[in-house]
């Protein structure tokens, strides 16, 4: 697809044995897991298998119980959530993330701020951001929500919503985008303009994505890991996993 | 060893056994605070009030002949007391929480510790107007009077009984918790009310039985320490401070923990007693601040949770009541008119406190920390102010800004330490760090105790105006709090001020955008206590003296109920809620101790039916009305309406 063909592996994301037990229990279990460099991961599994768990992992909001993540080689396992981010791993997050009373404008640049330098600067007026602007609207126009730009965040419907918060998510220019089920909860429509959506970021970065919806998934993805209480399944492309009969009967007793 | 330290073996286990006293009052006091905080999430800032009525309970028992002569009631003595009180005081608990309590549950937490601040204001006042500041005596029964030598000291027979029963309770406490059915499904329903009912189990009832127990121990402690202590009205306020700093050095969800760190703080604190006397009643405080640098969640407390912040902002941003450059200019019109109605030594008083609240509202409304411990910046900077103007000769802006520079180091290091934690943590720890403030001023020479640093000269401004004037020193204070509310009004509409707004409505969001949270809020405290050491440098200035009360936590106290009434994270809030709380001191201030009992009904009241404030509820009007408007003149009714929420 939209990945030009490295020969030698080049992995951005690389987890070693990457558990993590929350009083005992094991919700990501010695989880090893390689992202390709420019591809599109999808990270399947039924409910409560760790899928979020295991972004949270990623982006350290949670701090591993063990194992290690290395992202281009380097050893991130101990960083800071906001360091991470700043080194280029943002994430969406499974229930839409927005700041509800800042307009739909004020979203975006909040991420196009931070790059500026002047987050700090506590005596500058807010029309020091103005310079932004042109960068929110574009931002805004490649995901349809330019005619509402000075809307409140919080009014907007909640297809909308989601495209605000994969506008903010884009504003950093993430190396690695972590997308936890951007389409949830979408209608038809609403689905396939976030897929295309998808597919036209996804050139020159690498994402990983959580997807329930499977047709989606058939459409986007690469490579396709399959997690189930924890731990990896299966992995390969979508027609070796739709195939596995492993992978079939956990979805079957998943979902009960 | 004892005899080269120069200290006596009975001074050593003298001051271990007050110690261990101590230390079991703080054990049943925190393991009541622990358990309301664990199931209910209420920071129970009334449970010293409650210990207070365990204590007067005793001793209204063994009074009752002369309290209702003519009815033939005996005099019922301590056992009786041991029997009876513990559970009238959880009923009054039970009461509280049926009337008060059970409304903020679903609220932000920190309403829940503001409405139990209103609480223990009120009751505390109540006995303060009936009983002064004096201690009433209440004699150690026969029964358990005289002790038994142990060789190495004296051991009186009512202490040990205080230690074998205080640690007792505790134990069958914790195992009730811990070890049975009950305290299993007391565990369930704080995690997960809906299952628990699911089980047929009444929920609220059960909240309302937990806090009732919680409220009863401390009816206990205090019906076991009335024979110790002096039974008084202000008893139960020094030490629920120091218990809340317990709570936070064991930190949340073990029942043990708090258990423990009560009875070992309490013998630190005896120890510390003995080898070096002025720094006992800080240590607790001290080791807090350890504990927080080391161990966050505190010795034996879980994994901290990323709490959000408290957005409890009424504002609408586009609103005419927050464009600042226009009320800049009206309150500076405004104010410049004011001396010539009202005495311009009032309006000095409003114009330091509503810097003072505008401020506080910088963290509180605007970050969304529930900061309980402003006190110590504008106390800290009014003593620094008054000092070097009275005693070093500085001009009046150099000793203000003195004042301001040192405000603002405490408060970078106050906010290093709390920013660890959010929540009601935060609320604990804050007030807990300006207490150790608030000891250092009464026990330090240069702060002159009760006293206070008095006849500070107001000097000149630029050497030049004769700030003994009242009308130039109100024009010069006017000016600084018009520079003052300048200023945060710049803050907040910065880049850095966008940040702030993204904290506050989803923090985690934040992070994953890179922004580390922590230094922003860090930032934002800082500035909001430097701010805050302003105004209580300009009022020493004015008023010429530098007092306790400026350090002591009521003033914190304060700073919150000037912006709860005014409006939360508005621009305006603060000024109207100082305005209101001035006008209300001065109108009430005949009343004498009954002003507190006013405030506390003030805050009880805001928290319950006025939320949002004066400024917030007119903003809801406005709102409301333009919409009426709108729709009047053949508008849409608004499906996606600007600052909905
Ligand atoms: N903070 C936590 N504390 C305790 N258990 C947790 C925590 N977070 C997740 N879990 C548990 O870990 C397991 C994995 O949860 P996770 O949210 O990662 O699943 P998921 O694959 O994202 O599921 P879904 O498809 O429903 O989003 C679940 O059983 C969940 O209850
Ligand atoms: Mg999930």
């Amino acid at each position: 697809m939209s990945a030009p063909d490295n020969n030698q592996a080049d992995n951005i994301i690389e987890a070693r044995g990457l558990t993590k037990r929350f009083h005992g229990f094991a919700a990501v279990s010695e989880v090893d897991l390689d992202v390709r460099r420019h591809a599109i991961h999808a990270l399947i599994g039924p409910n409560g298998a760790g899928k979020t768990t295991f972004f949270n992992l990623i982006t350290k909001v949670l701090q591993p119980t063990e194992g290690t993540i290395r992202f281009n080689g380097r050893d991130i396992t101990a960083e800071s959530p906001a360091a991470v981010a700043r080194r280029g791993i943002v994430r969406s997050f499974q229930i839409s993330a927005i700041f509800p009373r800042m307009t739909v404008a004020e979203n975006v640049r909040i991420a196009l701020q931070r790059p500026v330098g002047t987050s700090f600067h506590f005596w500058r007026p807010e029309s020091s951001l103005d310079t932004l602007n042109g960068r929110v609207d574009e931002l805004l126009d490649a995901v349809g929500l330019l005619s509402l730009r000075d809307q409140t965040a919080a009014g907007l419907p909640y297809g909308r919503k989601r495209a605000l918060e994969l506008a903010t998510t884009l504003a950093l220019e993430p190396e690695l985008l972590l997308l936890d089920e951007p389409t949830s909860g979408l209608g038809g429509e609403d689905v396939d303009r976030i897929a295309d959506l998808i597919r036209k970021v996804s050139a020159n970065r690498t994402i990983l994505m959580v997807e329930h919806n499977l047709s989606v998934v058939s459409k986007l993805a690469n490579t396709i890991t399959v997690l189930a209480r924890g731990k990896v399944l299966a992995e390969g492309t979508y027609a070796q996993i739709s195939t596995d009969q492993r992978v079939i009967e956990a979805y079957i007793g998943g979902e009960e | 060893m004892m005899t080269l330290l120069g200290i006596s073996p009975q001074l050593l286990f003298g001051q271990l056994l007050i110690g261990l006293i101590n230390g079991v009052f703080y054990a049943m006091m925190s393991l009541g605070v622990a358990i309301i905080f664990g199931m209910l999430r209420i920071g129970n800032f009334v449970h010293g009030a409650q210990y207070m009525l365990g204590a007067f309970g005793a001793w209204y028992l063994l009074h009752l002949p002369d309290l209702f002569p003519g009815l033939g009631l005996p005099s019922l003595g301590y056992w009786w007391a041991l029997a009876l009180v513990p559970f009238a005081v959880g009923l009054i608990g039970a009461g509280m929480e049926r009337l008060f309590i059970r409304r903020v549950y679903d609220l932000e937490h920190a309403y829940g510790l503001l409405l139990t601040v209103g609480l223990a204001m009120v009751i505390e006042g109540l006995f303060n107007v009936g009983y002064g500041a004096a201690g009433q005596q209440y004699n150690i029964p026969d029964s358990l009077k005289g002790g038994v030598n142990l060789g190495f000291m004296f051991m009186p027979y009512y202490r040990l009984w205080v230690i074998v029963a205080g640690i007792a309770v505790c134990i069958a406490t914790w195992y009730t918790i811990e070890r049975t059915k009950l305290g299993a499904y007391l565990r369930a329903a704080t995690e997960n009310p809906d299952l628990v009912r699911a089980f047929g189990i009444n929920v609220p009832r059960m909240l309302m039985l937990t806090y009732a127990f919680g409220v009863g121990l401390a009816g206990l402690a205090g019906v076991m320490a009335a024979p110790i202590y002096q039974v008084s009205p202000q008893m139960g306020q020094s030490i629920i401070i120091t218990i809340f700093a317990v709570v936070v050095i064991g930190g949340m969800g073990s029942i043990s923990g708090a258990i423990f760190t009560g009875l070992m703080l309490g013998m630190i604190e005896g120890l510390t007693k003995v080898f070096w006397p002025q720094a006992s009643t800080t240590v607790i405080f001290v080791i807090m601040a350890i504990v927080l640098v080391f161990r966050p969640a505190g010795l034996f407390g879980k994994e901290t949770v990323a709490a959000h912040a408290a957005d409890m902002s009424t504002a609408r941003p586009d609103s005419i009541l927050e464009n600042g450059k226009l009320w800049l200019v009206i309150l500076g019109v405004g104010g410049a008119i004011l001396p010539f109605l009202v005495y311009p030594v009032f309006g000095m008083k409003m114009l330091c406190l509503a810097l003072f609240a505008c401020a506080y509202n910088l963290i509180f409304g605007y970050v969304g920390l529930l900061a309980f411990g402003h006190a110590a910046f504008y106390g800290s900077s009014a003593y620094i102010a008054a000092y070097t103007a009275a005693s070093w000769g500085f001009p009046t802006e150099i000793a203000i800004l003195s004042g301001v520079a040192v405000a603002t180091v405490i408060g970078a290091l106050f906010g290093w330490l709390a920013i660890r934690r959010q929540g009601l943590y935060f609320a604990m720890i804050t007030l807990a760090l300006a207490q150790v403030v608030y000891f250092y001023a009464i026990q330090a020479p240069w702060t002159h105790g009760e006293d206070g640093i008095q006849s500070v000269p107001r000097g000149y401004l630029l050497g030049v105006i004769d700030l003994s004037d009242n009308m130039n020193m109100y024009y010069f204070v006017l000016a600084i709090f018009l520079i003052g509310f300048a200023a945060i009004y710049r803050i907040v509409r910065s880049p850095f001020g966008q940040v702030l707004k993204s904290i506050r409505e989803n923090e985690p969001r934040a992070i994953s955008l890179g922004y580390s949270t922590e230094r922003f809020k860090l930032l934002a405290f800082t500035l909001s206590a430097m701010l805050a050491g302003l105004a209580g440098g300009t009022k020493a200035i004015v008023f010429q003296i530098a007092s306790l009360a400026d350090v002591y936590f009521m003033t914190s106290t304060d700073a919150l109920l000037m912006t709860l009434i005014g409006g939360v994270g508005t621009l305006l809030g603060p000024v109207v809620g100082a305005v209101i709380v001035v006008t209300m001191q001065k109108e009430f201030a005949t009343l004498g101790s009954w002003v507190i009992v006013v405030q506390g009904t003030a805050f009880v009241l805001c928290v319950l039916f006025l939320r949002k404030g004066v400024v917030g509820t007119l903003e809801d009007w406005l709102a409301a009305r333009a919409e009426r408007r709108r729709i009047a003149a053949g508008g849409e009714p608004a499906a996606i309406a600007r600052g909905a929420h």
